[in-house]
C-alpha cells in the first residue's frame, strides 16, 4: 500500500470508510489523485478473523458510547453502527433494493418531509455500475420499479424457511413476492483489481461479519481497488478536528492515533463518518452549519418486525437472512399515511433473537427458557418503511465525555405520527401474514433501522448542509457523503443509495 | 488451540475440537468457557453473590447447579470499563446503574419480606422480581433509577450472556457454530448432519 507523508498536502482527506466513503476514496485514487483514508477501526482479515458468533464479533460494533433519547430511543452499536474497515457494511445485510423514482419527491406528492435536489434518473448509471461491480445477485426482470437498462449479474440467492413461510402466507393474501436483490454472491466472482470472491456459503452471520468474503461490504470490494490505485488507508486513527485557514478553507485534518496526535496536511476533505459521527465531528468543531440544520431532521426507518414459531423446523440461522421481498406496499392505496414499506423475510441468529425478544415481551426465567428452546423453529418478518424528519428528532452534544475527552452525542427519537400511522398498517399484515402461514407465540419487535438525515442535502444553503453534489454550503473544500446527507430516509435499505451518490459526488468532484 | 477443560464432556470437548467448526469460531468459544473459570474484579464478595443469583433467576438457573455464572462476565465487562455502545440517555452510566440497582434490589426485598434479597426464598425473589420489573417496587433508590429500565438492561445483558454460552447454546440445540463447510440444506424441515448430531447428543442434555 501506497503512504503518504503527513506534512504533504494529499488531495483528499476520506475519514470513514464505508458505504460514503469507500467509493469516493477508490474513484479519486483511480482518477490519480492523493487519497488518504482515516479508519477508527481495524482492517480485518475476515477468513482468518471472523468467528460464527456474535459476542466475539462485538469486535466490529461502535462502541464509543450513545446516548439514546426521547420516546423511542433507538439502540446504537450492533443495531446500526460498526467500526472497522466497511464501517457499518461490515454488518449490513446486504439488502440492495434501489430506491424508486417516487422515493426522491415526497414533499411534491404527499406535501411532508423534503424532496431530493437529484432523482433517481441521476443515480440510475450509478446502480447500474454497482450492482455489477459488487455482484448483486437478483431477479430478472425485478417485479417493482422502473425497467432496466442492466440486469442483475448473477441470479438470487436460495430461499430459506423464513423465506419460504413468507412466501406461503404471502399467497394465501394476493401479496406479490419475489427473491430479493441483495449483493451477496451467488457464485464466485472476479472484479479486476479486486480479484476474485467467494460464493455465499449460506452461514446467515451477515450482521455479524462475512467470513467468505462473498457479502459486498466494502472492505472486499471498494477498499481493495482503492489501494490498487495508490490511495492509503490509515487505520486506528480517529478524527477529531478540521483545520481551517482565515479564508474559511480546511487545511488539514487532526487525528488521534494511539493516543497521540498527528494531523495531514489536505487539499480537500470527504467527510463520510454516518450520520451519527458526522454532524458530531462539525458541532464539535463548530462548522459548516451557518443552516443550524447540523445534526437536525435525525431519521430511522421503521422496522417493525413479527416473529413467531412454526411446527416446521426452520434452523434460522442458515441462509442469508432475508432472502424474500415484496415491493407491493410502496405507495399502497386508501390509507392514512404518506409513502410506504417494502416487506422482507428475516432469518436471525440467536444472541440477537434473544435480546430483542427479552426487550421487546420482557419474559424471563422458565417462560424465556420455553421459549428460547423453541429457538429452531421460529421465524421473523420484518418491514421497511419511510421516516419523516421532525422537530424532535435529532442529534446534540451532551455533557459527557467519552475515553477519548470528546463529548458524547445525544440523540432523541420519538416515531412521527405518519410513521405511527404507517408502522400501525404494516404491523397487521404482517401479524395477518405470519398467522396464515402458521406462526405461533407472535410478538412485536418495534424497531427502527439505520441513521439517516443529520446534514442534508439540499439546493438552498438557508436549510440545507450540503449542496446536490454533497458540497458543504459554509466550506468551499469539504464535502459530506454518507446516510446523513439524505434529506428524506426512502422506503427501501439505503445502503445502495448511499454508494450510489457517493460515486456520483466524486464524479462531480473530478469534474471540477 | 484445543481445549482441555476438566468441567466440560468429553463429548463436547471432541466437538469443539472437530473440523466442523472453523479456527476463529472455536478459538472464541474456548475462551469464554474458560473465561467462566474467573473471580471478581468489579464488584465487592456480597454484590457479586446477589447479582449471581438475581442473573440465575433471571435465567431460571439453579445456583448450585450453574451452567454458568453469568455475574461474572457482567464483573468483567464493567472492570474493564467497556460498553456496547449506547444506553438510555435517562440512565446513569453502566458501573453506577449496577451499583444503584444491587441496592435497590435488596431494598424491595427489605421492604417486601423483611430480609436481604439472597436470604429469601426462590418464591419470593422472583416475587421481588416482578415488582421491580413493572415498576411497583418499593426504596429510595428506585426514586431516581428508573426500575423498569434497570431490569431491562439487566435482562437483556443476562441473556445475552448466557445464550453467547457455547454449552446452553448447545442445550437448546443450536448447531450455527459448526459452519465451516457452510450450509446447503436450509429449507424447511431440513437438517444437515451436524445439526442433528447437536440435537441428538446436546439438546436438553447439558447439565
Amino acid at each position: 500500500m501506497r503512504k503518504y507523508l503527513n506534512t504533504e498536502v494529499v488531495d483528499a482527506v476520506v475519514i470513514g470508510t464505508g458505504a460514503g466513503g469507500a467509493p469516493i476514496i477508490s474513484r479519486l485514487a483511480k482518477a490519480g489523485l492523493k487519497v488518504v483514508a482515516l479508519e477508527a477501526g481495524k482492517y480485518w482479515h475476515p477468513q482468518k478473523d471472523f468467528a460464527t458468533d456474535e459476542r466475539e464479533q462485538s469486535k466490529l460494533v461502535w462502541n464509543y458510547e450513545r446516548l439514546s433519547g426521547g420516546k423511542d430511543p433507538v439502540p446504537f452499536g450492533r443495531n446500526n453502527s460498526g467500526i472497522g474497515v466497511g464501517g457499518s457494511t461490515l454488518l449490513y445485510t446486504a439488502y440492495t433494493p434501489r430506491p424508486h423514482p417516487d422515493d426522491f419527491k415526497i414533499n411534491t406528492e404527499f406535501g411532508v418531509g423534503k424532496d431530493w435536489p437529484i432523482g433517481y434518473d441521476d443515480l440510475e448509471p450509478y446502480f447500474d455500475e454497482l450492482e455489477v461491480f459488487l455482484g448483486v445477485s437478483g431477479p430478472t426482470p425485478y417485479p417493482w420499479g422502473p425497467p432496466r437498462k442492466v440486469n442483475y449479474p448473477l441470479p438470487p440467492l436460495p430461499l430459506n424457511g423464513a423465506a419460504q413461510l413468507m412466501k406461503r402466507g404471502c399467497e394465501e393474501l394476493d401479496i406479490k413476492t419475489s427473491p430479493a436483490a441483495n449483493a451477496i454472491l451467488s457464485s464466485p466472482y472476479f472484479q479486476e483489481h479486486v480479484g476474485w470472491r467467494n460464493t455465499c456459503t449460506n452461514r446467515g452471520f451477515c450482521q455479524a461479519g462475512c467470513s467468505t468474503g462473498a457479502k459486498a461490504s466494502t472492505d472486499v470490494t471498494f477498499i481493495p481497488l482503492a489501494i490498487h490505485f495508490g490511495a492509503e488507508i490509515r487505520t486506528e486513527c480517529f478524527a477529531t478536528q478540521l483545520q481551517v485557514d482565515k479564508k474559511g478553507k480546511i487545511t488539514g485534518v487532526v487525528y488521534l492515533i494511539n493516543g497521540v496526535e498527528e494531523r495531514q496536511f489536505c487539499k480537500n476533505v470527504f467527510l463520510c463518518a454516518g450520520a451519527i459521527e458526522t454532524p458530531r465531528l462539525l458541532l464539535i468543531n463548530n462548522l459548516g452549519n451557518s443552516s443550524g440544520q447540523v445534526g437536525k431532521n435525525f431519521m430511522a426507518n421503521t422496522g417493525i418486525q413479527v416473529w413467531g414459531e412454526f411446527d416446521e423446523i426452520i434452523h434460522p440461522y442458515k441462509g442469508i437472512p432475508a432472502s424474500l421481498i415484496s415491493e407491493d406496499m410502496h405507495r399502497p392505496k386508501n390509507v392514512n399515511f404518506a409513502s410506504g414499506y417494502l416487506l422482507q423475510s428475516i432469518g436471525v441468529m440467536p444472541v440477537t433473537y434473544i435480546s430483542q425478544l427479552v426487550r421487546s415481551t420482557g419474559a424471563w426465567g422458565k417462560e424465556l427458557r420455553n421459549r428460547m428452546n423453541a429457538y429452531n423453529q421460529v421465524a421473523g418478518i420484518n418491514m421497511h418503511g419511510e421516516c419523516l424528519p421532525s422537530q424532535e428528532n435529532f442529534l446534540e452534544l451532551s455533557d459527557e465525555s467519552d475515553q477519548l475527552g470528546l463529548p458524547k452525542p445525544r440523540i432523541y427519537f420519538t416515531v412521527e405520527n405518519n410513521g405511527k400511522r404507517l408502522g400501525e398498517h404494516a404491523e397487521r399484515l404482517m401479524k395477518e401474514i405470519w398467522e396464515v402461514a402458521g406462526a405461533k407465540n407472535r410478538f412485536t419487535v418495534h424497531r427502527n433501522a439505520h441513521t439517516i438525515g443529520t446534514c442534508r442535502m439540499g439546493s438552498d444553503g438557508d436549510n440545507a448542509v450540503v449542496n446536490a453534489e454533497g458540497k458543504s454550503f459554509d466550506i468551499p473544500n469539504l464535502y459530506i457523503c454518507d446516510n446523513s446527507i439524505f434529506p428524506s430516509s426512502l422506503t427501501v435499505n439505503p445502503s445502495l443509495t448511499i454508494m450510489a451518490v457517493a460515486l456520483r459526488i466524486a464524479d462531480k468532484f473530478l469534474r471540477k | 488451540m484445543e481445549i482441555n477443560s476438566s468441567n466440560i464432556t468429553q463429548k463436547v470437548q471432541d466437538f469443539l475440537n472437530s473440523p466442523a467448526i472453523t479456527e476463529p469460531t472455536r478459538k472464541a468459544l474456548i475462551e469464554r468457557i474458560e473465561k467462566a473459570n474467573g473471580t471478581n474484579r468489579f464488584f465487592t464478595d456480597y454484590s457479586f453473590n446477589l447479582l449471581s443469583i438475581l442473573c440465575d433467576r433471571l435465567m431460571d438457573q439453579d445456583p448450585e447447579d450453574r451452567i454458568v455464572n453469568i455475574a461474572l462476565f457482567i464483573d468483567d465487562r464493567l472492570a474493564e470499563n467497556t460498553c456496547d455502545g449506547w444506553r438510555y440517555s435517562d440512565m446513569p452510566p453502566d458501573n453506577e446503574m449496577y451499583r444503584k440497582g444491587l441496592k435497590g434490589v435488596d431494598e424491595a426485598a427489605s421492604i417486601m419480606f423483611d430480609k436481604n434479597f439472597t436470604e429469601l426464598e426462590k418464591e419470593a425473589q422472583i416475587k421481588a422480581l416482578e415488582a421491580i420489573q413493572d415498576g411497583t417496587a418499593k426504596g429510595d433508590t428506585w426514586k431516581t433509577l428508573p426500575s423498569k429500565r434497570f431490569f431491562e438492561e439487566l435482562l437483556a445483558e443476562t441473556t445475552e450472556i448466557f445464550f453467547s454460552f457455547p454449552l446452553v447454546q448447545l442445550k437448546i440445540g443450536y448447531a450455527g457454530m459448526a459452519d465451516a463447510a457452510g450450509w446447503k440444506k436450509i429449507g424447511l424441515n431440513e437438517s444437515e448432519n451436524i445439526e442433528t448430531f447437536v440435537s441428538n447428543n446436546f439438546k436438553n442434555s447439558i447439565s
